[in-house]
């Protein structure tokens, strides 16, 4: 289902990655990524202790809060900020989340976190439970707690309204004048391995990292895109705001939403599928799906539930159920809001996003300077045995991608520090781990600089410095690095506007910072552009004072050296 | 009183200094001549470090600088360069700090001087090169004999027992050479014990109490300047002082 982007490049949500024609240089590199990171994720799992074991709800009791992750990113119905207000979030599953937390006895607390990487934040113990359509599968079972289902999913293929030529399933198996049909889904969901396993190699698909905007390209009709096979319950919820898109034949592909929990926590995995039992049983669980326009039919087709002594428990439709529930409140389905209204809105959450993604600029990048500075300084006067590992620190971090390096930092080194020093109770939070995944990346190319700076500097200046007395340490601090410093100003104040921008990767490891609360809103509220504008403006406004004062400090540079 | 002893120096295959020895005592100005290449930079670079030597022995007083280096290089080099000072050719000023600032650098961070008695001196002695309106203007507005000045004026300020000019006036003009020879004199006069790269001969003629000629890494001659310009004993000397007769 909601499958959120790792979206760095920021306002161009529609990133489409077609195969198999030709393999895209981007769908490689996130390839290698995604290897680098199921390595990560491996180490972390071997290193994994079991130490914690049951006391998990002893400990959400005592908190008071039940910390459920979900992506906002996703949007509805799953978890989406309100529309009326949209500091609030609302959704089926912010309901399930208050029904558990009521059940065990406490608050529901909702942590914002990217989709695909839930699960290792709650393996890093930030969050308790995973609530966000994660789909049941044989492996996801082996490797965490996964409740009873909460939501029977399937998916459904939408066409374009008056598209003639794709009308049935069968159609799509047809190559259209010779060329295959092709298909969009959210990558790496179920809707994806079902063309992949139905399509018997005849269907092409087109990957895409939200569901909106795979329906907005396939109505648009954008890369000869025919269909898109979207989970049911997205497409009944933003079926408004999609008016050319039409369904094709009945629902296909069955499966199971699951909450998720570390695998060690029976206690609480008990705990979540009684309070899912217990909504089965009193209904409030169609209620809470009725809202969403979730309910149907195949939600009847349940047997599978036990109850506390492990028995049978029937369709959990009890006879004063069955027909027509009554819904309490206003349903809710998708609700476009744009123009001036939408920014009106959501300007302010974007506004105090911004604030997030200048704090993480602005602590970083004077740390990536002096960690820049104190490499380059090692490489050029250190011992010997400082310069070699200090090169290679260089190449280190400069050869791998800053979303690789925040992903160690975040997941990993928790996991190293509580293996090397156990007990000590060291833990990273997301701003923390952002602030030097930054500076530790942006710091090589700081290096670079500076070494090149201060290779600039002409030798008759340290020279002289010590043939005053200076040690060498002295005549670098008050000398040599001064003078570099004025030299290598423009490029670095250049570096800091592109670290403005790379902020934005920040969002895998829960950071929510400008680019993430522009595709959190605008996938919400449906105002791509008018948000996206905002956006971009923002981004516009703290990097545009930046510039000019590059383009100054060059300025006086170069004037400096004509006199 | 500051002693090489048979000084070897090489770059790779190339012997530059070829064991040159040279004494140099208290209140002596020494100068050394010779033709470009023969190595007299680089004689002057060993004895405040700025270069290693191979073999043979520099003594600076009761110091003694080892030839590689080491932290008994280091220790040594510490002491000698705060009785050694060096003008270059190129000046070397700080450009980024005003022309007194260059002047305190050194006492205020390097001999811990309060701020205002460096001031203080540094006031002095840019007076004494005639550059004290200058005190707060930047290197990079000055004329290039002015800047020489002032990077006197920076040297002195260290006390120094003795001060290395290589080749101090050969990036500047006539007019402002004579203004740079002059100071250099007023020091002499003052007993400033120095040792002088220079092709400036006159300043060799009438200031120098020794001059040696040095030629292709070795000493071809040493004696006082009546002697070397008057009644050259070798053709080394002889053909170099009339080369740079034509120059
Ligand atoms: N860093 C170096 N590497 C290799 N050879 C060098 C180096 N520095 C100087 N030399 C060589 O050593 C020799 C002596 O150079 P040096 O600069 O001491 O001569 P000099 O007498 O000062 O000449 P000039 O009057 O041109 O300044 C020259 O042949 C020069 O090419
Ligand atoms: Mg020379």
């Amino acid at each position: 289902m909601t499958r959120a982007g790792a979206s760095s490049s920021a306002f161009v949500s529609a990133r489409i990655i077609a195969r198999p024609p030709k393999q895209r240089l981007s769908r490689c590199v996130r390839q290698t990524l995604a290897l680098a990171c199921a390595a990560i994720q491996l180490a972390v799992v071997l290193l994994s202790t079991t130490a914690a074991a049951d006391q998990t709800l002893d400990a959400i009791r005592q908190r008071g809060t039940l910390i459920w992750g979900a992506d906002q990113e996703g949007g509805g119905p799953f978890v989406y900020p309100q529309s009326d207000d949209p500091t609030r979030l609302t959704g089926f599953e912010v309901e399930l989340a208050e029904l558990i937390a009521a059940h065990i006895g406490v608050k529901a607390q909702f942590a914002q976190g990217q989709w695909d990487k839930l699960p290792d934040v709650m393996d890093r113990g930030d969050i308790d439970i995973v609530l966000n359509g994660y789909e049941w599968t044989p492996n996801r079972a082996q490797r965490y707690g996964t409740s009873i289902p909460y939501y029977i999913y399937e998916l459904q293929l939408l066409g374009r309204v008056g598209d003639e030529s794709l009308t049935s399933w069968e159609d799509l198996r047809n190559p259209l004048d010779g060329r295959p049909r092709k298909v969009s889904v959210l990558g790496g969901t179920a809707a994806q391995d079902y063309i992949e396993k139905e399509g018997e190699g005849k269907i092409e698909l087109a990957l895409f990292d939200g569901a909106t905007d795979a329906m907005e390209a396939t109505e648009l009709g954008l890369s000869s895109i025919d269909a898109n096979l979207q989970d049911l319950p997205v497409w009944t919820f933003y079926s408004e705001g999609f008016t050319r898109l039409r369904p094709i034949g009945s629902p296909v592909g069955r499966g199971y939403y699951v909450a998720l929990t570390r695998k060690a926590d029976t206690d609480l995995l008990k705990a979540v599928n009684e309070a899912i039992l217990k909504a089965l049983q009193d209904g409030s669980l169609h209620q809470i799906l009725s809202r969403y326009r979730m309910w149907n039919e195949t939600q009847m087709a349940r047997g599978l539930e036990t109850n506390a002594s492990g028995g049978f428990v029937g369709s959990f439709i009890s006879g004063a159920d069955v027909g027509e529930k009554r819904v309490d409140g206003q349903e809710s389905s998708f609700e476009q809001t744009s123009g001036w209204r939408v920014i009106w809105q959501r300007g302010g959450l974007l506004i105090d996003a911004a604030g997030m993604t200048v704090l993480l600029s602005v602590t970083a990048m004077p740390l990536a300077v002096l960690i820049g500075l104190a490499i380059a300084l090692s490489r050029l006067y250190g011992p010997g045995w400082l310069r070699f590992p200090a090169a290679c620190y260089v190449e280190l971090v400069r050869g791998t991608p800053l979303v690789l390096q925040l992903y160690l930092i975040y997941f990993l080194l928790p996991k190293l520090l509580d293996t090397m020093l156990p007990g000590s109770g060291l833990t990273i939070n997301a701003f923390t781990a952002a602030v030097m995944g930054l500076a530790i990346n942006y710091s090589a190319y700081e290096a670079e600089i500076y070494r090149g700076g201060i290779q600039s500097i002409p030798k008759g200046q340290m020279e002289a410095a010590v043939s005053l007395g200076m040690s060498k340490a002295l005549a670098l601090r008050r000398v040599i690095v001064p003078q570099a410093t004025r030299l290598v100003l423009p490029p670095m104040t250049n570096d800091f506007i592109a670290l403005f921008k790379d902020t934005a990767v920040c969002s895998v490891i829960t950071v929510v910072e400008l680019s993430k609360m522009y595709y959190i809103q605008a996938r919400s509220a449906g105002a791509i552009v008018e948000l996206g504008l905002l956006t971009a403006l923002l981004y516009m406004a703290m990097s545009y004072p930046l510039s000019l004062v590059t383009n100054r400090l060059e300025k006086n540079l170069s004037q400096e050296r004509r006199s | 009183m500051i002693e090489l002893t048979k000084i070897v120096k090489r770059y790779q295959e190339h012997e530059v200094l070829r064991g040159v020895s040279l004494t140099v005592d208290d209140g002596e100005v020494c100068v050394l001549l010779g033709p470009s290449g023969g190595g007299k930079s680089t004689l002057l670079r060993t004895i405040n470090g700025l270069e290693t030597f191979d073999s043979g022995k520099i003594r600076v007083g009761d110091v003694t600088l080892p030839a590689t280096p080491g932290p008994e290089r280091d220790k040594s080099l510490a002491i000698i360069r705060q009785r050694v000072g060096m003008v270059f050719q190129q000046f070397n000023l700080f450009p980024h700090r005003t022309v007194l600032q260059n002047v305190t650098e050194a006492p205020i961070h390097v001999l811990k001087q309060p701020r205002d008695v460096a001031v203080a001196t540094a006031r002095r002695l840019l007076e004494r090169v005639g550059m004290l309106e200058k005190q707060d203007a930047r290197p990079g507005s000055l004329s290039g004999g002015q800047q020489q000045r002032v990077a006197i004026a920076r040297t002195l300020a260290m006390s120094p027992e003795a001060i290395l000019f290589d080749e101090p006036t050969s990036a500047l003009d006539p007019r402002t050479t004579a203004e740079v020879i002059s100071v250099m004199t007023d020091l002499a006069a003052a007993g400033q014990r120095m040792i002088v790269v220079t092709h400036a001969m006159s300043f060799a003629r009438t200031v120098a109490h020794q001059v040696h000629i040095l030629h292709a890494g070795t000493i071809a001659e040493s004696g006082p300047p009546l002697q070397i310009f008057e009644a050259p004993q070798t053709d080394i000397t002889r053909s170099f002082l009339s080369e740079a007769a034509i120059a």
